[in-house]
């Protein structure tokens, strides 16, 4: 197994004790801790888009009345059990979404005949955004678009072999450090699971 | 009908378009948008170009190739987002295709992008409901449906444009025949 | 307008007649029946199209409301009398059972109809 596709595995195997959560108190912390490690890789992570996710999803299960009425906001009603599966959902996502980040951080090589037409791809992705800052005359469009895409077609991809592989040194510690992240997760999966975990 | 002699060219040729396709959702992630569910869809562009160029099989690993590096640029790729991703492009795929094969005679690549663009939304829209918001995603269908039919109309015009008047697509047109 | 083809104007003119279509739902949104248990701990609310057991606390024990196929009542209370249980089920905005010894209130609240439910029994001609 390559260093580069250590986090990766780790997600994978990680991955369903997000998705068989049930506790929301569990998940919500499987998300911070998963947050935490995309932030520790680089990863951003941005306040707003998250919270108009939460508050979308959030929502839209608040449109089916369940359970202790907490509040009403004018005939709106704002159910706990309504309100704790949205949240629940929405954490879900989130947590899967930053776990998603931090899996593709080690940069992970795809096996086979699909994993060099992808490396094609980002090669190509490469060239292109970098030649679209060397068209001057943006306008037209259509031209320069053209003439982009005709320069590109020109060069010969024979350095696909050449595509640089940016090898993440092996070290004991990446590989520790995963087993560590996979523990935790299944730990609070497992938590959540024994009702060890509040459920309100 | 597309003679299969330089396949290793016709796979860079497919890279060159799915790279195009990635570039465009880059682009589309920098629009700032005020609800983050609004897609403008500028990576089908590509999509929608390749119909004249590719064939099936080329045209399917296109698809594919458009949501994987969608999912690994914005590494959604292991979340349930890249399921939405997926469903989309794949049913819009296929309407788009089918409708290019044999109904070119009837409609332009407005109606095909019209077509593909309305596949694509309404498949997410069931996703989402399955998934993410349980029925209430019949409240955001319209807004998301209206959206989704203005740009691709857009898209489909520019598509129209490129086609004609691209020396480029004339050329990958030319290399085939 | 360049290449205005037949084939378009129909796929646009479906486009459109679906996206009226679904702004229909909007309609129904308001007004779907809801289930409003009120006791001593609070209001309860619970749709009355998902099926669910529920249970509340009051002054003598424990009473248990059960949805089932659009319809609710009172499955098991540990009142003396049974009185609610007796009361059967109700699915109509505005039929209620209630639970007086234990303070449980059941009411069906909302605008919309359940086609032919409701206290119109065999009206036998």
């Amino acid at each position: 197994m390559k260093t580069a596709n250590i986090r990766l595995f780790t997600g994978l195997i990680a991955l369903p004790a997000i998705l068989l959560q049930d506790n929301p108190f569990g998940i919500m912390l499987q998300a911070l801790y998963v947050i935490v490690l995309a932030l520790t890789h680089g990863r951003k992570f941005r306040l707003l888009p998250n919270l108009i996710l939460m508050l979308s999803v959030s929502s839209a299960h608040l449109l089916q009345p369940n359970g202790y009425l907490i509040v009403s906001i004018g005939s709106f009603p704002i159910t706990l059990g309504a309100l704790l599966l949205g949240l629940r959902k929405a954490f879900t996502l989130i947590a899967l979404l930053y776990l998603s980040h931090y899996m593709v951080t080690g940069r992970p090589e795809f096996p086979g005949r699909l994993g060099k037409v992808i490396s094609l791809q980002f090669y190509y992705f490469d060239k292109i955004t970098s030649g679209w800052r060397e068209i001057t005359p943006k306008r037209p469009f259509i031209k320069a678009v053209d003439t982009l895409m005709l320069n590109l077609t020109e060069e010969k991809a024979a350095s696909i072999m050449s595509i640089g592989k940016d090898e993440v040194v092996f070290n004991r510690r990446e590989l520790l450090e995963n087993i560590l992240h996979t523990v935790v997760l299944w730990g609070l999966f497992l938590l959540g699971a024994w009702h060890i975990l509040p459920t309100l | 009908m597309i003679p299969r002699s330089k396949t290793n060219g016709r796979i860079e040729f497919i890279a060159l378009l799915a790279a195009f396709s990635l570039f465009l959702s880059t682009v589309e992630y920098m629009i700032p948008k005020p609800v983050p569910f609004m897609r403008i869809g500028l990576a089908n562009l590509p999509l929608l170009i390749g119909l004249g160029l590719l064939d099936s099989r080329e045209y399917i690993l296109l698809a594919l190739l458009k949501v994987l590096g969608q999912g690994l640029v914005t590494g959604t790729i292991f979340s349930y987002i890249v399921l939405f991703s997926l469903g989309g492009t794949v049913s819009s795929a296929f309407i788009m295709y089918v409708l290019f094969r044999y109904g070119r005679k009837w409609t332009s690549l407005i109606g095909i992008s019209i077509a593909g663009a309305m596949a694509s939304n309404i498949t997410q829209l069931q996703l989402s409901r399955l998934i993410l918001f349980g029925d209430a995603a019949r409240l955001i269908a319209p807004p998301f449906l209206i959206v989704g039919l203005i740009t691709s109309v857009i898209l489909g015009v520019f598509a129209e444009r490129f086609v004609e008047t691209s020396a480029w697509y004339r050329r990958a047109l030319e290399k085939q025949l | 307008m360049k290449l205005n083809r037949v084939g378009d104007i129909v796929i646009l003119a479906l486009s459109i007649t679906l996206i009226a279509l679904s702004l229909g739902t909007y309609k129904d949104f308001s007004g779907e029946p809801e289930v409003h248990v009120r006791t001593d701990g609070g209001e309860f609310i619970y749709d009355l199209d998902v099926d669910t057991f529920a249970t509340f606390e009051g002054p003598v024990g424990e009473t248990t409301i059960e949805i089932r196929n659009g319809k609710v009542h009172v499955h098991d209370s540990d009142c003396r009398n049974k009185v609610c249980i007796a009361a059967g089920w109700v699915s109509s905005p505005g039929d209620w059972i209630i639970c007086l010894p234990n303070n449980v209130f059941v009411l069906i609240e909302g605008s919309l109809d359940k086609g032919d439910g409701g206290g119109v029994d065999d009206t036998a001609f």
